[in-house]
């Protein structure tokens, strides 16, 4: 069986939906990462597919871009997430809504 | 210093009352004062050099804000505006004047001078964009002014005036928008000039539209019913001071802006909204006026008065004729002179009793006879007596509009009727009859500073009404020349046969004396 | 001869200001007899002004512009012509008398320097009203004794039935005005124009519909003026102001306003002869009307108010047949007798301590000889007896019914004449003869002052002798309105016997009926007296489907429409919008999940739409 751009990006579609419902459902704010990087993973594979069936690296370029941005997010996010155990001592998003409206 | 006089005009308050900040409290009001009568006497600078015979723009200056767009700083004085610019002036020193608030005086007199420069902005703006800004920053001293120094239910009557009339004023602005988008799509330019604007002639269901999206920033303004219900809440809580300018000149902005923007522009629309205005102007007339009868309270009863008065001079804006304009140009001044009297006459009494119900007093002409003459002139000034200030425009408009319906005419015309029976009603239970009330029988007769108010107004209204035609002769010829526009601009050949055609006329006259 | 004209004009309001600036100072006499000085210089400025229009000049002036507009010119324009010289002269003379009368008569009043000036603002406005070249002019007058008309009557404003009856004037003769400045619009709009002699001489251009249409609305106005029904009720009920003011005001001049006015603009009566008919047969009508109230009444100066009521009556129906200067003549001869009258009954009232009702008094003319000596003259003047002022003006109005062919306006006019002289000696009857009932109520009737009774002199003279000028009258005022042909000169003799004959068979019956004091009680159960006692129920109509339902109506109008409705609207629109927010403030919860679930649901609202525009498109597109 020939993996073709449809199975990248079926994969895509898989991982971005688990990435979705991670980020509706989980309560963790370090699970909710996790989502989030799953989200933009999914999105990775699906430029890169893309890339390589049109023949055009642009692509590819972008996936790296956001695999920057992904992991500069990630630090700054963990560095917060870090301060905001150190006060409180919980990650629970629920508890996190100080900008109630 | 003539060429920049208006801005001048503008300026001037809103400088001092930045500079009013450091005033010590105790000469704030001295310095409001000057402020204010510096103010006026330019105002008055500005009539002296003003060309009466000339019915153009005069005193223009231009600065370019936004060239791109083609919004400038653009200002003019017309004989329309003239007048409504030092009532202006002239309102705001008497309103300081004879302040009799003791609560935060600085606070105040800063704010009413910044007032009084969005006040003459409005009028002397020429450029849309610009009398847009104005117009919205009036909202913002007169909030503060009820907000602050009003009465129990202050909150919610500010908010109400101030949201219910950004509304209006928010359609308003996309018409703004649109116009200056059509008039890019005609010439290739942008312009928020009115006098570029006077150009143009737009097609008849633009005008429908257009016409429409002005009408609710001004309709609410003015305010027309079924729009006026934020007034007499307005009215109600905002101390003497806010209803004195509120009535006398912020009302004053919707109507003076039918007959800069609707009129001129809308030429066809006017004509075709004629009639359905001008029920909505009878309905004012009759229906508030009934509502001011019921009142129990002095003050909504001269509130409501005000929305009947103003039906009058929408329905001599609508007659479209000279007459008619000029009449109601003429009744927007003298309402500004007479409910202004009538709401200070209101503080007086409310000053001393801290009560505006009519059923509080009785037989107040007894203890405090000279309140009872002024309150007196001013009632009849107000139900339109010849000679009187009212009178002139109330005649002049329904005149005017008399060409274009006659049983229209006939059913405004009870404003002189349900106009008196109010007024009559009211003044009866407050003066007439013997004193009941003990708190009424050692009331002290107005005294000085009040008097600085009232008296150079009872003046005004009687000067004015005998002999109006220096007021009357400028207001003429601009109106003369927004009548002339208008009907080279019609383009329905209703329109045409509702407008006159003065050069024709004036043509006619040449040619009867050629003979 | 303008500075005449000028000094009879404005004497009278330099009097008016002078006696206010010490309105709210306690009672001077100098205020009154200055007032009265300056209305006397003005009474002389109008007689030389008379002595020269009877030269057969005139004198037109225009003082300054009043208002002028696009093609509209009015400017404070007077003239001095026959006609307004005659009202010029009726207004000073009356309010001359009446304002020295009242130095007397409110001697004891608080407001007497009040007093003087609203009274000097009153002839001012009359005269503005009388000497105005233009329908504004006239209008300003008009509007002007309306003014003052109000403040007279409501002078004693302790008083609810004063103030209530200044208001009420007021609001009906605004009612009219409303009619008087329609037809002033229709005047300029079809013939551009304001003034008088323009109007007139274009009057005949126009369609025979739109005159119709103007001399009905100026008309209305005149019913308003001059109290004609339905708008009659005001009258009677401003007899709550000080007796002058209503001799002054309300019989001698401000009433004829109206009366004036058809006779001024009888350019435009002469050309709508239909008009003028409906207008005689209305006047008749109140003629008789006014006079069956006046009938019972058992108020001394509401008897005199109908019996003037009844007189304008007459009035119209000379003017609406068009025999003005008959209407004139009537007019002016009927100010003088009927002040008279009411400036005796002031007399009277003072001397019962302000009582009215005449069957409390009785037998008066032991005290006030002076008074009812007067009075009787004025009696006898309006019930048209030979030689006096009443016998010529009111009999020619009868030959003019006669000479027209309106047989049943005659016969009308017939009865009231009748009626007149019935009421008349009624009162007189009543208050100065038979029986002293005021002992009874413990009054104690003392005469006037002397110089109240010298000055009233000259109006009993005038009462006598106004109408043995009638042939200079009619050379002077026929210069200026039309003649009426009589065609009753081979009846003529006949139709003064048998008006003569009902007047007299009138005053017989009513000595003859009262000479033992006032018919017996039983004959007020009787339903005429009930219904005229009552006005025929009218005042109690109108209150019940005019006032009544107005309040109601308004009360409605402010707490169901206004509040509940208009308002409700608006606080609903906002309430809508708060409530929006504040059942969507949930989303603003703060809680991060909640908040990324609704991105996600706004994220695929977003892509369907966004699919469901582009294929909407594109099927449009294909």
């Amino acid at each position: 069986m020939e993996i073709t751009l449809t199975h990248y990006l079926v994969l895509s579609t898989i991982l971005f939906a688990i990435g979705l419902v991670g980020i509706m459902r989980r309560k963790n704010l370090l699970m909710l990462f996790f989502a989030t990087e799953i989200l933009l993973n999914a999105t990775n594979i699906g430029f890169a597919a893309i890339s390589h069936y049109l023949g055009d690296l642009s692509g590819q370029m972008f996936a790296f871009f956001i695999i920057a941005i992904a992991a500069s997010e990630v630090a700054i996010g963990l560095g917060l997430l870090i301060v905001w155990y150190k006060r409180t001592g919980k990650i629970d998003l629920d508890l996190m809504t100080s900008m109630r409206g | 210093m003539l060429d920049h006089i208006l801005s001048i005009l503008i300026f001037f308050p809103a400088l001092a009352a930045m500079l009013g900040f450091v005033v010590a409290k105790d000469s704030i009001r001295a310095y409001g004062i000057t402020v204010a009568a510096i103010e006026f006497v330019l105002s008055l600078w500005l009539w002296y050099a003003y060309d009466p015979m000339s019915s153009g723009m005069q005193f223009m200056e231009s600065a370019p804000l936004i060239p791109a767009f083609g919004i400038n700083y653009l200002l003019g004085i017309d004989g329309i505006s003239l007048f409504i610019v030092i009532l202006s002036t002239f309102f705001t020193l008497i309103g300081i004047a004879s302040l009799t608030e003791t609560r935060r005086v600085k606070d105040m007199i800063i704010t009413l001078l910044f007032l009084e420069m969005t006040m003459v902005g409005v009028f002397a703006a020429l450029d849309a964009i610009v009398f847009y800004v104005f117009w919205e920053l009036s909202l913002v001293p007169m909030l503060y002014i009820i907000g602050a120094w009003g009465g129990p239910l202050r909150i919610y009557a500010s908010v109400k005036f101030f949201l219910y009339t950004f509304t209006g004023s928010l359609v308003m602005l996309v018409g703004m928008l649109f116009m200056a988008y059509f008039y890019y799509q005609a010439t290739g330019m942008w312009s928020f000039s009115i006098l570029e604007w006077y150009r143009l002639i737009l097609p008849e269901n633009f005008q429908l539209w257009l016409f429409a999206a002005f009408f609710l920033g001004f309709a609410i303004k003015v305010p027309m019913f079924p729009f006026h219900t934020w007034l007499p809440y307005a009215h109600g809580q905002a101390p003497t001071i806010g209803s004195v300018i509120l009535a006398a000149i912020l009302l004053k902005m919707g109507t003076y802006a039918f007959v800069r923007f609707s009129l001129p522009l809308f030429p066809d629309a006017s004509v075709f909204f004629m009639f359905p205005i001008a029920a909505i102007a009878i309905i004012m007339i009759i229906y508030t006026a009934m509502v001011a009868y019921a009142q129990e309270d002095i003050k909504q009863v001269v509130a409501y008065s005000s929305v009947s008065h103003m039906g009058v001079i929408i329905l001599g804006t609508f007659a479209l004729n000279v007459e008619g304009v000029s009449g109601s140009v003429f009744l927007m001044l003298a309402h500004g002179v007479v409910s202004g009297a009538l709401f200070l006459l209101v503080g007086v009494i409310y000053d001393r009793r801290h009560t505006k119900l009519m059923s509080e007093f009785g037989g107040l002409a007894s203890v405090m006879p000279r309140y009872a003459t002024i309150f007196g002139i001013m009632m009849m000034a107000s139900v339109g007596l010849p000679l009187t200030i009212n009178f002139v425009g109330e005649f002049l408009s329904l005149l005017g509009f008399y060409k274009q319906s006659h049983t229209y005419t006939l059913i405004a015309g009870t404003a002189i009727i349900v106009g008196a029976i109010y007024m009559l009603a009211a003044y009866k239970k407050m003066f007439f009859g013997n004193v009941t009330n003990e708190e009424n029988k050692k009331l002290k007769d107005v005294n000085k500073t009040e008097l600085i108010g009232l008296v150079p107004l009872v003046i005004l209204a009687i000067w004015l009404g005998v002999y109006p035609k220096p007021v009357l002769e400028p207001i003429n010829n601009s109106v003369e020349s927004v009548i002339q526009l208008m009907h080279d601009k019609a383009q329905s050949s209703e329109a045409k046969a509702r407008i006159p055609n003065l050069s024709d006329a004036g043509a006619m006259k040449l040619h009867q004396e050629a003979h | 001869m303008e500075l005449y004209l000028y000094i009879a004009l404005f004497a009278p309001l330099v009097g008016s200001l002078y006696a206010a600036l010490f309105g709210a100072s306690p009672k001077s006499y100098h205020t009154g007899l200055i007032a009265s000085g300056l209305l006397f210089t003005s009474l002389v400025s109008s007689a030389i002004l008379l002595s020269y229009v009877m030269g057969g000049h005139t004198v037109h002036v225009e003082l300054m512009t009043w208002m002028a507009t696009g093609d509209l010119y009015i400017p404070f324009g007077f003239v001095v012509d026959q006609v307004s010289v005659v009202m010029m002269m009726v207004v000073t003379i009356v309010s001359t008398v009446v304002h020295v009368y009242s130095i007397g008569y409110m001697d004891h009043d608080k407001g007497f320097n009040r007093f003087f000036s609203y009274l000097s603002a009153f002839v001012f406005s009359m005269m503005v009203l009388v000497m105005s070249d233009n329908f504004a002019g006239l209008f300003i007058g008009w509007e002007g004794v309306g003014l003052c008309s109000w403040l007279l009557i409501g002078f004693w404003y302790h008083k609810e039935s004063a103030t209530w009856a200044a208001n009420e004037a007021f609001i009906m003769n605004r009612i009219a005005d409303l009619g008087m400045l329609i037809g002033i619009f229709l005047v300029y709009w079809n013939i551009g124009s304001l003034q008088y002699d323009v109007v007139f001489a274009e009057i005949h251009n126009l369609d025979q519909k739109v005159i119709t249409w103007i001399g009905i609305f100026l008309f209305i106005g005149a019913m308003g003026k001059s109290a004609q029904f339905p708008l009659h009720p005001w009258l009677a009920d401003a007899m709550e102001g000080p007796t002058p003011v209503s001799a002054l005001i309300h019989a001698a001049t401000m009433v004829t306003a109206g009366v004036y006015l058809v006779i001024r603009a009888n350019p435009i009566y002469s050309e709508i002869p239909d008009v003028g008919y409906f207008i005689a047969s209305l006047g008749a009508f109140v003629a008789m009307f006014a006079a069956t109230m006046a009938l019972v009444n058992r108020d001394m100066k509401r008897i005199i108010a109908y019996s003037t009521l009844s007189q304008l009556g007459y009035m119209f129906v000379a003017a609406g047949l068009g025999a003005y200067w008959v209407a004139l003549f009537h007019l002016m001869a009927h100010a003088f007798f009927k002040a008279l009258l009411f400036l005796g009954a002031g007399n009277v009232m003072h001397a019962m301590s302000d009582e009215l009702d005449p069957v409390k008094m009785g037998g008066l003319y032991k005290v006030m000889k002076g008074t009812a000596i007067l009075m009787i003259l004025a009696s006898v003047a309006l019930a048209g007896i030979w030689p006096f002022a009443g016998f010529f003006s009111k009999d020619k109005i009868l030959e003019v019914a006669f000479s027209s062919e309106h047989y049943i306006l005659w016969g009308t006019l017939w009865i009231t004449a009748g009626l007149t002289a019935f009421y008349s000696f009624r009162l007189i009857m009543l208050a100065f003869f038979g029986e002293e009932r005021y002992k009874q109520y413990g009054f104690h009737p003392h005469e006037a002052y002397r110089f109240m009774l010298v000055v009233m002199s000259p109006l009993a003279l005038l009462a006598v002798i106004a109408g043995w000028f009638e042939h200079d009258f009619v050379r002077l005022v026929t210069t200026l309105l039309p003649g009426f042909e009589f065609h009753t000169h081979h009846v003529e003799l006949m139709l003064i016997g048998v008006t003569s004959l009902i007047a007299v068979g009138g005053i017989v019956t009513a000595i003859l009926m009262y000479r033992n004091g006032p018919l017996s009680t039983k004959w007020e159960e009787h339903f005429c007296y009930k219904v005229l006692i009552n006005q025929y129920y009218i005042p109690k109509l109108y209150n019940e489907i005019f006032t009544k339902p107005y309040g109601a109506l308004s009360r409605f109008a402010w707490k169901e429409i206004d509040i509940r409705i208009v308002d409700a609207t608006v606080d609903m629109i906002a309430n809508a919008i708060y409530k929006t927010g504040e059942n969507t403030r949930d989303i603003q919860n703060g809680n991060l999940s909640t908040m990324l679930r609704w991105m996600v649901i706004g994220l695929v609202v977003l892509l369907a739409l966004a699919v469901a525009f582009t294929v909407g498109y594109n099927a449009i597109g294909a």
